[in-house]
């Protein structure tokens, strides 16, 4: 059943995102209570305006994300920027961007959802001492040895190549390796490169001076320079066209660049962490990837595995989601009843980890009567794949299913890690469930 | 080919890259005004007058108030600011038939009478130019309607 534009602007005012939309001729014509909560404006002075006008954001001049949405016809996920609030201060958020297209195909708006960064990172930095591996949460072997090779590397200047499926937290994983780097009081430079075309990618990455190509009004420094002594992460990089790839090459083989339109040769010393989500063996053998460029990037490889694949971090990953959400929307919901915590574990999780936290946000934004998550104000989509994929009775029965470890780890989720309980839970003494704990490397 | 892009670029100033987009939006849909509107004034800003003029004098011939009506704040015009750049020239180019004519038509964005100025000029320069003819009598038509 269709849903009604009420429903759709009741729903879009009460999630925790800002969300406006603009005309093709980028007049702002909806702006949610979240926005407003984030800007300061209110939506009264903000309809009609100009975005650029509204946010006074530096790249509505030079990277309007929805212009780049245009150009490349790609969404833009986790753009970082910073826009003007009510008061005068310059606000960071983190954007996704899309554009809105008419039946013959041709843009007649867009929409930007963004959330308040400053706000996140203080809800972060709260939640930091939550989390098992700065900023990563993860029970399972996989994860467990992903954050002991990260310590192992850490210190290092070699390149990391990092690997997993869209969503499995590729970045969070090059922040951990960045935060216990040699390099971590320098800059940080990030950039996804599947959002530029060519043209501004080299820009972007290299820098350019002015007259370069039509949209260089002005002489600009690129990631590169900026992260000069830091660290550069290179997200999609397998989305890179072939002619940067031989450019990237250059400067993880000589530290050398040069603008975009300029002949003087710079130079830079930067570790490179770069991910990617597709699968770079295909990638590598239909020559989407340069081979050299791929052996100079992976010399520490991770592969983070799909969150189906690990599914005794679910749990965990879904209570991290609940105490973030509290934070955020300012209310206390951090339980999950059972029924809908087995929708959870039998789902599949093709969008991985930040698919999870979408959910677990739409459910806490749908549960407004009881400071519990249940079944009911899941998205129906999960519950009805979670019901027709494999069925696990219970929670308890997935559990038993599974090894001694996974069983263990239940029974410490439910009682939030007291050993007490979960001692008398299991009819096993203490020192039996530290000895087992220890045995299956399981630490909070 | 992309309107909004077009937008996008006239919002940011990058009048060359707004040119060339609102060139291919008219290809497809010549009778777009707002998309003329904007190439008029992107023209005046890449040194191609004539083509500038030619749209120009297309729109005010169907309906002058299309660009006597704009609100340079409202509607973003950059036409205050390119005139603020423009009119202290040096002397040599003060009496040049394009410097006058740049100022005729951008100056019909913000003031009719401003604009009257630089065509009566222009009429005085080139008495037998029909083009500048026509738009002298579009702006007297206009101002005798409105006054």
């Amino acid at each position: 059943m269709p849903i009604s534009d009420n429903l759709k602007d009741h729903i879009l005012d009460s999630i925790g995102e800002g969300v406006f939309t603009v005309d093709k001729d980028f007049r702002i014509n909806f702006f949610n209570k979240s926005a407003e909560r984030i800007t300061g404006k209110s939506r009264d002075e903000v309809m009609g305006h100009f975005c650029k006008n509204v946010f006074r954001s530096e790249v509505c001049f030079t990277d309007c994300p929805i212009a780049i949405v245009l150009k490349t016809k790609k969404i833009i996920y986790d753009f970082e920027n910073k826009i003007q609030c009510k008061a005068g201060n310059m606000k960071p958020i983190k954007l996704n961007a899309a554009v809105l297209y008419n039946e013959n195909d041709e843009p007649t708006g867009g929409i930007v959802s963004f959330r308040d960064l400053s706000e996140l990172e203080t809800i972060g930095m709260n939640l930091q001492n939550e989390t098992n591996f700065h900023g990563l949460i993860g029970h399972s072997k996989q994860m467990k040895d992903i954050f002991q090779l990260i310590e192992e590397i850490a210190e290092t200047d070699a390149p990391v190549f990092v690997q997993g499926e869209s969503g499995t937290g590729k970045e969070l994983v090059a922040n951990a390796i960045q935060k216990l780097s040699t390099r971590n009081k320098n800059s940080y430079i990030k950039i996804n490169c599947s959002v530029f075309p060519q043209n501004l990618l080299a820009s972007e990455l290299f820098g350019h001076v002015k007259g370069a190509f039509t949209d260089a009004v002005k002489d600009r420094i690129g990631r590169f320079e900026l992260a000069d002594q830091g660290t550069i992460f290179l997200d999609e990089v397998a989305e890179m066209p072939l002619q940067m790839q031989i450019q990237l090459l250059r400067v993880l083989q000589e530290g050398t660049f040069e603008r975009v339109g300029e002949s003087v040769t710079r130079t830079s010393s930067v570790r490179v962490i770069a991910a990617t989500n597709i699968d770079i063996k295909d990638a590598l053998k239909n020559g989407k990837f340069r081979e050299d460029l791929f052996y100079r990037l992976n010399v520490i490889p991770i592969e983070i595995p799909p969150l189906r694949k690990r599914k005794e971090d679910i749990v965990p990953l879904a209570r991290h989601f609940l105490s973030k959400f509290s934070l955020y929307y300012k209310k206390q919901i951090l339980e999950i009843e059972e029924e809908a915590l087995n929708v959870l574990l039998n789902y599949s999780w093709p969008g991985n980890i930040r698919e999870l936290e979408n959910v677990i946000e739409y459910a806490f934004v749908r549960t407004t009567k009881r400071d519990v998550i249940e079944k009911s104000k899941l998205p129906p989509n999960v519950v009805e794949a979670a019901s027709n994929g494999t069925i696990t009775s219970n929670t308890k029965q997935f559990f038993s299913d599974s090894s001694a470890r996974v069983e263990l780890l239940a029974a410490l989720e439910k009682f939030h890690w007291n050993k007490t309980h979960v001692a008398k839970e299991l009819k096993i003494g203490r020192t039996t469930l530290w000895r087992q704990m220890k045995q299956f490397g399981l630490t909070k | 080919m992309s309107e909004m892009l077009g937008n996008q670029y006239f919002m940011a100033r990058n009048y060359s890259a707004a040119q060339k987009e609102f060139e291919e939006v008219l290809l497809k849909y010549p009778d777009n005004r707002p998309a003329k509107k904007k190439l008029v004034v992107c023209y005046t800003q890449t040194r191609r007058l004539k083509e500038s003029f030619a749209y120009f004098l297309d729109i005010i011939k169907t309906d002058i108030e299309f660009i006597v009506k704009t609100d340079t704040i409202r509607d973003d015009c950059p036409c205050a600011e390119l005139i603020e750049k423009l009119e202290p020239r040096s002397t040599n180019y003060l009496d040049t038939f394009d410097y006058n004519l740049t100022l005729g038509i951008i100056w019909l964005y913000c003031d009719i009478l401003q604009s009257k100025h630089y065509f009566t000029k222009l009429k005085k320069m080139e008495p037998s130019n029909l083009d500048i003819e026509a738009v002298c009598v579009e702006i007297d038509n206009y101002l005798l309607k409105v006054v």
